[in-house]
């Protein structure tokens, strides 16, 4: 136990200056957030502040229209995520459990798209979205997301599908149960941890994205987040950088506390399956 | 009998069409406003709602677009077909508009009466080749403002000209914690920084041959100017790392003695330094007396099915005391002649000071391109301002890109 | 179940496929296509250029400047974050006290969107008000504030740190997935030969974790080589272009200066260099994947 003890101390100690550059801006966020507005340009610049303006909040919620942008995000992130899901799963089973003709080709092409990145082809997306009349829509974003995170997500689910015994499928068929009705019954209970955390990875994603919904988007009502706390401060003629922060500490706490629960899961998810 | 039914039937159908055209062919003019304030969009739907109450046969229909995303969005929609039939742009892109055949010329529309409406220095910007392209739509100038407590504290003079601003910013720069200076350096309109100093030094952005007037003993000049400035520490450290907003946070914390600035920074500095006691001036001279006048530019789309319509409500939203009410809401200075010789930009102080320099105000160029050269004289300021490259060789360097994409 | 080939699976894949062929495939197809035209400043095509967009691109000094700056940006944050990260995860993986914490702790900046690191960077980095300088000097390692963005030489370092810090949980994550699936045996035989940790770092670890490590180099590459938010929102590429990567350059042409033809004559060279990775990555993932499919399959 005493060498646990000494253990953990040096691992602590080796950790801490990578944690300080970890939580310094999440300090900065947070003390900027709460501070009066006249106390942001000080010089000498200092971490001391008179009070806690929690009213900063509530201002910054109203000011930057912060629900809609809230909404905005959680529409794309949930939709694209739900469409990604719903193509990948019957890709990631076919992968997993049939052969079939072009089953080479097609893992070929889902890591080439995998190397896709939506900023090297933003300008045709963009086209392809003006093609369609899709600019300044929501849906777009949807759309693009969920094609550009499906190669991620049906490799994932497909190396969690192989992990999963057919056996117990097989046994259900000679019981004499139908091929769907197995598949509901059997399978899908025990996948659904594999798509929950795919789906957490898919959602992390598009809650993230800024190159497309920058692009896409121009119509402020219809900002997602990032873009939305972005235009506050790009090119303005005044930068409000308390509701700034403010914005970002409540587009982030949610997120991260989720994240820091799930965390295990994508561990294990990586052993699984995002490296193969 | 049944036969004859028919067409009366079909007549009748007609007639109640025809009762009911008012309501039924009701035209709509689509109008893309850009956003200077919260209060943009809300003033523009009034004006269409007392519009469409004279013209019940006409609808207005108003986008309010954001400014930094609006160049963006009428590109797409011009490409993808979706065009409005009016809109507000900046003045400095209506050459692109212009050359690609998007803009439609007004000058048949324009009454004599109603060109008469328009302070002509405005009016200027928006001719292209002899046509007008679009009417002046807001306008605003630039100026100096400067801290006169720490002018006091220094027992320094506001300055007139460039010699007494070095002077000047001499004594002030000797107080603590205070630069006397400030100098933006980074992102949107550090180009502009530099023209008001190119102007007054009696240089220009484009020579009278059209090539870049960066490359102008002037030019290199002012630049000079502004770096020594930098390097005797008058300015504040490392502009480069100074957007517009920087620079004027500086001045609002009462840490810089003259900025150079619009009007839009008057009720900033109210709200934020109440105590501050300040005073515009005009920029400096040299070789000239310059503003860099801004001003955005309503122009009718080519490809509109409903130009007329469109016209007439131009006319309607030009009326007095429309413009008024959208100069004064804005903090814009007026374009037509009946608000300008209104008692409040006439005695106004700070409106004022910014209104003086209207008679000698300065443009840039509508050329095309502008984004891009406005890039490339940036980059150019940066090296000078680090100290990466001399005044002669980064305006030198700088010029030929310009006159390169310029294709001269 | 094998044995069902034919329409069954071809059809569970092809709604996922239809959905990429059109939102990835049409896109490279267009951008292919226009980079050879000549293209108006409102996007319509006037006209086969020929090359005239790839010479264009090739004449220009910036062009070259961002990508010699595009391999240094990847190299530097994809050697940084893998020299940090695996220490990390080794340490990670271990058992000690408060190891959820720390975990915990070390994942976060994922859970921040890029964007939103890279705005609060901006204001923790402000020369006179921000809080990096207040720290700095309060603990004495300062005397007088630095301007971290003013030149490009040391904006690009933070920029290149920032990249790393963000990069970091990923990897790690990869890592951690990597080292708990090593089998424990190896280890407890080579304490029984006596062998230090350093010699079982070396010997075991590295090769075991190797495809790990690889992939991750190469995720990690591609991420970072396309990665617009850091330094588009920390200095947009300047001052004086002196932190332009390619695909801050990329944006500016297409979306300021309205050069589309140029700039899909851009996106089209990227997309080359991303398709020699893809080969690249296909190579390593097809050899680090034989052995386990094999055994699935059986």
């Amino acid at each position: 136990m005493q060498s646990k003890l000494v253990k953990s101390l040096v691992y602590w100690l080796l950790l801490s200056p990578l944690m300080v550059v970890i939580l310094f801006p999440f300090a900065v966020m947070f003390v900027t957030a709460v501070r009066p507005r006249d106390e942001l340009f000080v010089f000498p610049p200092t971490w001391w502040f008179s009070e806690f303006r929690w009213e900063n909040f509530a201002e910054m919620w109203v000011k930057t229209n912060f629900g809609q942008a809230l909404f905005n995000s959680v529409y794309v992130s949930v939709l694209s995520t739900l469409l990604a899901l719903v193509l990948s799963i019957p890709a990631a089973y076919a992968l997993s459990r049939y052969r079939f003709p072009g089953k080479g080709a097609y893992r070929t092409f889902l890591l080439m798209t995998q190397m896709m990145s939506p900023i090297v082809l933003v300008l045709g997306l963009f086209r392809l979205m003006v093609a369609l009349g899709m600019v300044n829509n929501l849906n777009s974003l949807v759309l693009t997301y969920a094609a550009f995170n499906m190669a991620f997500t049906i490799w994932m689910l497909q190396s969690y599908f192989n992990t999963i015994p057919r056996d117990l499928e097989e046994a259900a068929w000679i019981d004499g149960a139908t091929h769907f009705a197995s598949l509901r019954r059997i399978f899908l209970p025990l996948a659904v941890p594999a798509m929950a955390v795919t789906g957490i990875f898919s959602f992390i994603n598009a809650w993230n994205e800024f190159v497309l919904a920058l692009t896409m988007i121009r119509s402020s009502e219809d900002f997602t987040l990032p873009v939305q706390i972005y235009s506050q401060v790009a090119g303005r003629y005044q930068v409000e950088w308390h509701h700034v922060m403010a914005g970002t500490v409540l587009a982030t706490v949610p997120v991260a506390i989720v994240f820091s629960w799930l965390q295990k899961y994508l561990i294990r998810g990586m052993a699984l399956g995002a490296v193969k | 009998m049944i036969r004859a039914k028919r067409p009366a039937l079909a007549v009748s159908l007609l007639a109640l069409a025809a009762l009911a055209g008012p309501a039924m062919a009701e035209t709509t003019v689509d109008f893309t406003v850009a956003e200077y304030s919260s209060k943009t969009g809300p003033f523009f739907e009034e004006v269409a709602a007392a519009f469409e109450a004279e013209n019940p046969d006409i609808k207005i229909n108003i986008e309010v677009v954001p400014w930094d995303t609006l160049l963006q969005r009428l590109t797409t929609d011009i490409a993808g077909g979706t065009a409005p039939d009016i809109s507000i742009i900046g003045t400095r892109w209506l050459l692109d508009f212009a050359e690609q055949g998007i803009a439609e010329p007004v000058d048949d529309y324009l009454t004599p009466e109603f060109k008469d409406t328009f302070i002509d220095t405005f009016m200027a910007p928006s001719v292209i080749d002899g046509k007008i392209m679009g009417l002046p739509v807001a306008a605003s100038a630039r100026a100096m403002i400067v801290n006169q407590d720490l002018f006091e504290k220094a027992g320094a003079t506001p300055p007139e000209n460039w010699d007494q601003l070095y002077e000047a910013a001499q004594k002030i720069s000797a107080l603590p914690d205070t630069y006397a200076f400030g100098l933006q350096g980074k992102e949107i309109e550090t180009d502009a920084y530099f023209y008001y100093a190119l102007w007054t030094f009696g240089g220009d952005i484009l020579t009278a041959d059209g090539m870049s007037g960066l490359d102008s003993p002037e030019a290199i000049e002012a630049a000079t100017f502004y770096k020594k400035m930098l390097d005797e520490g008058l300015t504040q450290p490392s502009p480069t790392n100074y957007s517009r907003e920087d620079v004027f946070n500086l001045f609002k914390q009462g840490t810089l003695g003259m900025i150079f600035t619009f009007p839009m920074l008057i009720p900033q500095l109210q709200a934020e330094a109440p105590d501050m006691n300040y005073k515009v001036l005009p920029f400096p001279e040299k070789a000239a007396k310059a503003t860099y006048g801004v001003t955005d530019t309503l122009m009718l789309f080519a490809d509109s099915d409903v130009k007329d319509e469109a016209w007439k409500f131009i006319e309607f939203a030009y009326g007095d005391e429309w413009r008024s009410k959208f100069d004064h809401g804005e903090g814009f200075l007026p374009v037509t002649k009946n608000v300008a010789a209104e008692e409040y930009y006439t005695t106004d102080k700070d409106i004022a000071g910014f209104a003086a320099g209207l008679p000698y105000a300065k443009f840039a160029p509508t050329i095309a391109n502008w984004e891009e050269i406005a890039d490339t004289t940036v980059r150019a300021l940066q090296q000078i301002y680090l100290g990466q490259a001399t005044p002669e060789a980064a305006l030198t360097e700088a010029a030929g890109t310009i006159n390169q994409i310029r294709g001269k | 179940m094998t044995s069902f080939s034919g329409l069954r699976p071809l059809a569970m894949i092809l709604p996922g496929l239809f959905l990429a062929m059109f939102i990835i495939g049409y896109p490279v197809v267009d951008l292919a296509y226009t980079s050879l035209q000549e293209v108006s400043r409102f996007g319509k095509l006037q006209g086969y250029a020929g090359f005239a967009n790839f010479a264009e691109v090739f004449a220009d000094p910036l062009f070259w400047s961002s990508l010699t700056r595009t391999a240094i940006w990847t190299v530097c944050v994809v050697g940084g974050t893998m020299l940090i990260s695996l220490p990390i995860a080794i340490i990670l993986n271990d058992d000690f006290y408060g190891r959820g914490l720390a975990r915990v702790i070390i994942m976060l900046p994922w859970a921040i969107s890029l964007t939103m690191t890279a705005v609060v960077w901006r204001w923790t980095l402000n020369g006179r008000s921000g809080l990096l300088n207040a720290t700095l000097m309060d603990i004495g390692v300062l005397a007088e504030p630095i301007e971290w963005l003013a030149e490009a030489q040391l904006a690009f370092t933070v920029e290149i740190l920032v990249g790393i810090l963000v990069s970091i949980p990923f990897t790690t994550t990869i890592f951690l997935g990597g080292l708990s699936s090593l089998p424990q045996e190896s280890y407890e035989a080579s304490m029984v030969d006596g062998a230090t940790r350093w010699d079982q770092f070396v010997h075991i670890t590295l090769p075991l974790m190797k495809p790990f490590i690889n992939i991750a180099i190469v995720l990690n590459v591609i991420y970072v080589f396309n990665s617009l938010p850091i330094i588009w929102v920390m200095t947009e590429g300047g001052p004086a272009n002196g932190t332009d990567i390619l695909v801050t350059y990329l944006y500016k042409l297409a979306f300021r200066f309205g050069q589309l033809g140029k700039a899909a004559a851009i996106s089209l060279i990227m997309f080359g260099v991303l398709l020699v990775f893809t080969i690249l990555y296909v190579t390593l993932v097809t050899r680090g994947d034989r052995q386990p499919q094999e055994v699935a399959d059986e």
